[in-house]
């Protein structure tokens, strides 16, 4: 219990921290770190691939190219306050975080009588069982997210060769020149 | 039984670091004098009998050198990016096993600190956050150079990390676990993996070494184009600390490698099990050096060609392979 109030004080803390921090580069750890916690989350949830996963996926790939962007674009730049371009989206979206908190606290009291889950099966969220579950019961899902995300990727591609200006072909190696200094 | 086992914990973690840092400072030595060697001098072997008390000297200049701090740089960032840096080079170890589990007092101690069935996913979480060093520290220093250092690293290690991840996946589905100890056990009783999983072996290797930034993957601290890349800007012991990682990450990589592919600590009985894996890893180790003192810096869109259409097919097609092998389906 200890550990869990220290983790949602993390990942609380990090949080607010992904919107209240000035620099995009200070969200973007932010955001690692709330990334992370939910990690630990999982773990203590037992469910070890799902912490592994959130880490790899999240935390190793998704993140690093969020800072990738993030860094080759605020690079030497100023912080400073633009104009905001939608109105009163501050009211609203403090609106809807209120009335999101409200669901959750609500959907928390209604099933806080008791935990349903009282014990883990053995091997409960390994990766062994993970595996079972998703080329078992879950395989036609699986297929269907495969198929989502080539969809996605092959749109990438797509999209980014538009038609009437084909990519130029790879340039040939430039010809070193020998530097005389 | 709770506290013996958490004592016996620290203790194996104190350990495992002291070694780390003990083989740090030594690879280190090693590789200066092999580049000699290698270059046809004789390397530093000044600072006592052949030099064995380089490492000290150098620890004892870079902790007594100023710390600098660039005033355009963001103070908190530019000292995290060391610390993140080393914390995901060490943190990979903990599930590494080291030799077979020994027994001591009536006790079994398995000779890792932590044996988790998810292992090598482990490795690769840690391995993968071990990057936001090199990037944080590029952003931080707020210098064109050590930027460009950072953006190439996270190109670079995302690319390199996807193809290393299919070359182990052969390996998970023959052993059918992803626990490093069940792995090392197959590859006792059964074969060793380099037998079987050439291709998996070399795209692993392959991809290790770019994973680590060692020369010919170096382009992150390209100094004849970088100045010195993401750590330009560091001085003292957070530049120590940046070498550190490199190299720790180094020999997690040559342990990992020896783990998946060349049957960890099993050998033949005249030789103790961690004499095995230390054996193989400081053959692993030399290597390293000898690709450093052999081969060229990459050019970057090379690179990029050489990751995502040689590497990643190669290890792919071998996962399919591997996978109809094991379905029965050829």
């Amino acid at each position: 219990m200890v550990g869990f109030i220290i983790l949602a004080v993390l990942s609380f803390a990090s949080a607010v921290g992904v919107v209240a921090a000035r620099a995009p580069v200070h969200s973007a750890l932010y955001l690692i770190g709330n990334v992370i916690t939910l990690a630990v989350f999982y773990l203590l949830l037992n469910a070890e691939f799902m912490a592994a996963a959130q880490v790899i996926v999240y935390a190793g790939a998704i993140m690093v190219l969020f800072l990738f962007v993030v860094t080759l674009l605020t690079a030497g730049k100023e912080e400073r306050e633009r104009p905001e371009s939608l109105a009163g989206q501050r009211a609203l979206s403090g609106f809807l975080a209120i009335a999101a908190g409200v669901l959750l606290a609500g959907v928390a009291v209604r099933y806080s009588a008791g935990p349903s889950v009282t014990r883990f099966s053995s091997g409960y969220g390994s990766l062994a069982a993970m595996g079972r579950l998703l080329w078992g019961p879950g395989f036609d899902y699986l297929v269907v997210v495969a198929l989502m995300l080539l969809t996605a990727a092959l749109a990438v591609l797509v999209l980014n060769r538009s038609a009437d200006d084909p990519r130029p072909a790879a340039p040939a190696a430039p010809a070193v020149k020998e530097d005389p200094s | 039984m709770i506290l013996l086992s958490i004592v016996i914990t620290v203790v194996k973690v104190i350990l495992l670091i002291g070694i780390l840092m003990t083989g740090f400072a030594y690879t280190m030595l090693v590789e200066r004098r092999l580049l000699g060697f290698f270059q046809l001098r004789l390397g530093p072997n000044r600072v006592g009998p052949m030099g064995l008390l380089q490492p000290l000297a150098d620890a004892i200049k870079m902790m007594t050198k100023e710390d600098l701090l660039p005033s355009a740089a963001d103070p908190l960032v530019f000292r995290l990016a060391p610390v993140a840096a080393l914390f995901a080079a060490l943190a990979v170890d903990a599930v590494i096993p080291f030799g077979a589990p020994i027994h001591l007092f009536g006790l079994a101690i398995s000779l890792d600190i932590a044996n988790p069935g998810i292992g090598l996913l482990y490795v690769f979480a840690f391995s993968s956050l071990g990057v936001y060093g090199l990037v944080l520290a590029g952003w931080a220093s707020q210098n064109k150079y050590s930027l460009l250092g950072g953006v190439r690293a996270s190109a670079q290690l995302i690319s390199y990390e996807l193809a290393m991840g299919l070359s182990v996946l052969g390996i998970l589905i023959t052993v059918g676990s992803a626990n490093l100890e069940t792995i090392v056990q197959f590859q006792a009783h059964h074969w060793w993996f380099v037998f079987t999983q050439v291709i998996p072996f070399f795209v692993f290797f392959t991809t290790a070494i770019a994973e680590t930034n060692r020369i010919p993957f170096d382009l992150p601290e390209a100094e004849s184009e970088l100045v010195a890349g993401y750590h330009t800007e560091y001085s003292g012991i957070r530049f120590a600390m940046f070498y550190m990682a490199e190299y720790i990450n180094m020999i997690t990589a040559s342990g990992m490698a020896v783990t998946l592919f060349f049957g960890g600590w099993s050998g033949w009985s005249f030789l103790p099990p961690i004499i095995w894996f230390l054996l193989k890893v400081g053959a692993f180790i030399f290597v390293f050096i000898w690709i450093r003192a052999t081969l060229p810096r990459f050019r970057y869109d090379r690179l990029m060609n050489f990751g995502w259409k040689v590497l990643v097919p190669l290890a792919f097609v071998y996962v399919l392979a591997t996978a109809a092998l094991a379905s029965g389906a050829i």
